[in-house]
């Protein structure tokens, strides 16, 4: 049944004119930044990104630092969202209910199908910027880079720091795709449950800019997106990564349990 | 058929969310043990909790709005933001404070022969020597660093017992300091002190007249190891540019001596009596003691000059009779212009009526 989803995610045209599209914005900004050199001022931008014109193998951190904040969950919300109530538009929940197999199963299985969606679509993007970084900009003759902190890294070292922010934003995107899934399970309208859960990131990235929510804002699902950065602070700072990880588990917890009470027992018409 | 299934399956994922809701209140609801320790007895044990070695995570919330943003940006932003400090502390002469940022951070570290300042965004390492005066950085935030310095000059009678909490998930005992000055700004300090080894766990400084800190810093993560040296020394980075630091002692002298007739200062303003102070130029007088000071410069025309419309444009500055003053939270700031005599800037942690005796004083003195 899994194998069944993948097949579907990934055979579909649309799933890679998706990351085709999520790759446009960071290549984009890296051909502007080569050709203009003009990189943004120390501390505006996003992370990383004043820092690639003199180290290319930043660039992929950068590119997801650049897809993070929206493109990315609108890709996943988009993805998710269409997961059930997509086969009810289409009038095939029906026929794939009427398998012998249960409503759990296809919902976990819809859920792995958008969990190997969010990774390979982490893993695109990073690649691309990696290949980008290469050709556009210069990489570091010493093939060593600099922490946040100030102290040397070496090249295997940057590498996994790289990787395990790679994973960090994969699963930072899990809360939204569970709302995604969620949302699916509510409607049979696949635009309205990724709207919904669109609206969940809007509402969390405007708390977050206000002092009044900061009482709520550790619980808030963006609230650890960017804690990826303190991966290459020197020692490794990873109270907030802990707590991102966490949270997002709690978040896909929760919302896998209302999408199951929810949907294992919905009349399904269409 | 499914009607009771679903509603025990939704009951299932309400006593789950209410579970977790839960916990954070419950974790916060720990109780404290308290400890029958005498004030003053825990006063000495803070301000000799120095070589305490520990690291640690620490928020500081300011809420200090200086006009200085322009010229001093760092020192504006250190005590009117929300700050996320990263310790590691061997000892006073040996320690390393990060200012976490969103996309960066800002490292201080301290050994014996000066100070290395890192700062990621601009790749820059700055080398000061160690210096008597300096402006506000990072590690005087640390409420470890911050507690011994408000507590360094309170008398017992000023220091009272109030409980104990859990700060960092150790039990902290609380003390309070009420400044008997009646020219305090500072209505009260709140110092939680760990039980266990003096050091100072949260400080929270509340101005007169207000409810909520004009300054909290407290620790959210504590550890009583000892970091390694490699950890808070420091070595530039290749490709990073080194500067030398600023200088605040040679800006303070140069203040000093720019075209300024000799001033005598009184030996006493608005009831605190003058004081020495270490590296400070013979012309600034510094008033008071512990957490009620008030500091006197003359200031050249000129500076006086470009300082006024920047003061009056502040939110809620007031220009009359006695000169051009701002308050922000327990700190008061005037500058006076007497008709005869040249321009005085008073700043302290006075109240505005003391600020107001001492200008007057100030302004009808000899000069």
């Amino acid at each position: 049944m899994i194998g069944v989803e993948l097949r579907k995610t990934f055979g579909r045209p649309r799933t890679w004119t998706t990351i085709a599209v999520l790759n446009a914005l960071p290549v984009l900004v890296a051909v502007l930044l080569r050709v203009t050199d003009l990189a943004p001022r120390p501390g505006e931008g996003p992370p990383f990104l004043s820092a690639v014109l003199a180290n290319g193998q930043l660039y992929p951190l950068a590119a997801l630092a650049i897809v993070l904040p929206l493109f990315l969950p609108i890709a996943v919300a988009v993805v998710s969202g269409d997961a059930v109530a997509g086969e009810a538009q289409a009038g095939t929940l029906r026929y794939l209910l009427a398998r012998p197999v249960g409503r759990t199963r296809l919902l976990v299985a819809k859920l792995v199908a958008v969990l190997a969606f969010v990774l390979v679509t982490v893993v695109v993007v990073a690649a691309v910027g990696w290949v980008v970084g290469q050709l556009l900009f210069d990489a570091q003759p010493v093939a060593a880079g600099t922490s946040v902190s100030g102290t040397s890294l070496t090249a295997e070292e940057l590498a996994g720091r790289t990787l395990l922010a790679i994973g960090y934003v994969a699963v930072s995107m899990l809360g939204v795709a569970a709302f995604g899934l969620f949302f699916s399970t509510l409607t049979d309208s696949p635009l309205a449950a990724a709207l919904g859960a669109l609206a969940v990131l809007v509402t969390s990235s405007l708390l977050l800019t206000l002092d009044a929510a900061s009482p709520i804002a550790p619980y808030l699902p963006t609230r650890y997106w960017l804690a990826f950065v303190d991966l290459f602070r020197d020692p490794v700072l990873w109270r907030d990564v802990v707590r991102g990880l966490a949270l997002q588990g709690v978040y896909v917890g929760v919302l896998l349990a209302a999408a199951w009470a929810n949907f294992t027992t919905k009349d399904v018409t269409s | 058929m499914s009607g009771h299934g679903r509603a025990r399956r939704w009951a299932v994922v309400t006593a789950l969310v209410a579970v977790l809701l839960s916990l954070p209140a419950v974790v916060g609801a720990l109780p404290a043990d308290d400890a029958d320790v005498p004030a003053a007895e825990l006063r000495d044990a803070v301000l000799a909790s120095a070589g305490v070695a520990f690291s640690g995570y620490a928020v500081s919330a300011g809420g200090l709005s200086l006009p200085v943003s322009d010229q001093l940006p760092a020192v504006a932003d250190l005590l009117s933001d929300r700050t996320a400090l990263r310790v590691w502390w061997r000892g006073p002469d040996e320690h390393r404070v990060d200012v976490v940022g969103a996309a960066g951070e800002t490292g201080v570290h301290v050994d014996p022969g000066g100070t290395w300042t890192w700062e990621f965004e601009s790749a820059t390492a700055r080398r000061a020597a160690p210096a008597a005066l300096a402006l506000p950085a990072p590690p005087d935030l640390v409420p470890a660093t911050l507690g011994r310095r408000l507590l360094s000059e309170a008398a017992d009678a000023e220091l009272s017992r109030t409980g104990a909490r859990r700060v960092a998930g150790r039990d902290a005992l609380g003390l309070r300091l009420v400044p008997a000055a009646p020219a305090a700004s500072v209505a009260r300090v709140d110092v939680w002190v760990d039980a266990g080894t003096g050091l100072p766990l949260a400080v929270e400084v509340v101005a007169d007249g207000a409810t909520v800190p004009a300054l909290d810093t407290r620790f959210l993560d504590l550890d009583l190891t000892a970091p390694p040296a490699d950890v808070v020394g420091f070595t530039p980075p290749p490709g990073a540019r080194v500067l030398p630091g600023e200088d605040p002692e040679g800006l303070l002298r140069e203040a000093a001596d720019r075209e300024l007739s000799p001033v005598r200062l009184p030996a006493e303003l608005a009831g605190l009596a003058r004081r020495e102070v270490a590296g400070a130029p013979a012309t600034v007088g510094v008033y008071g003691s512990g957490v009620t000071l008030l500091a006197v410069a003359p200031l050249p025309g000129r500076l006086a000059a470009r300082l006024r419309p920047s003061l009056a444009a502040a939110p809620g500055a007031v220009s009359d009779e006695v000169g051009t003053r701002i308050d922000a939270g327990p700190l008061g700031l005037v500058l006076v212009e007497p008709p005869r005599s040249g321009a005085y800037l008073l700043v302290g942690t006075v109240t505005a009526d003391a600020l107001a005796e001492a200008a007057a004083a100030l302004a009808g003195a000899p000069s």
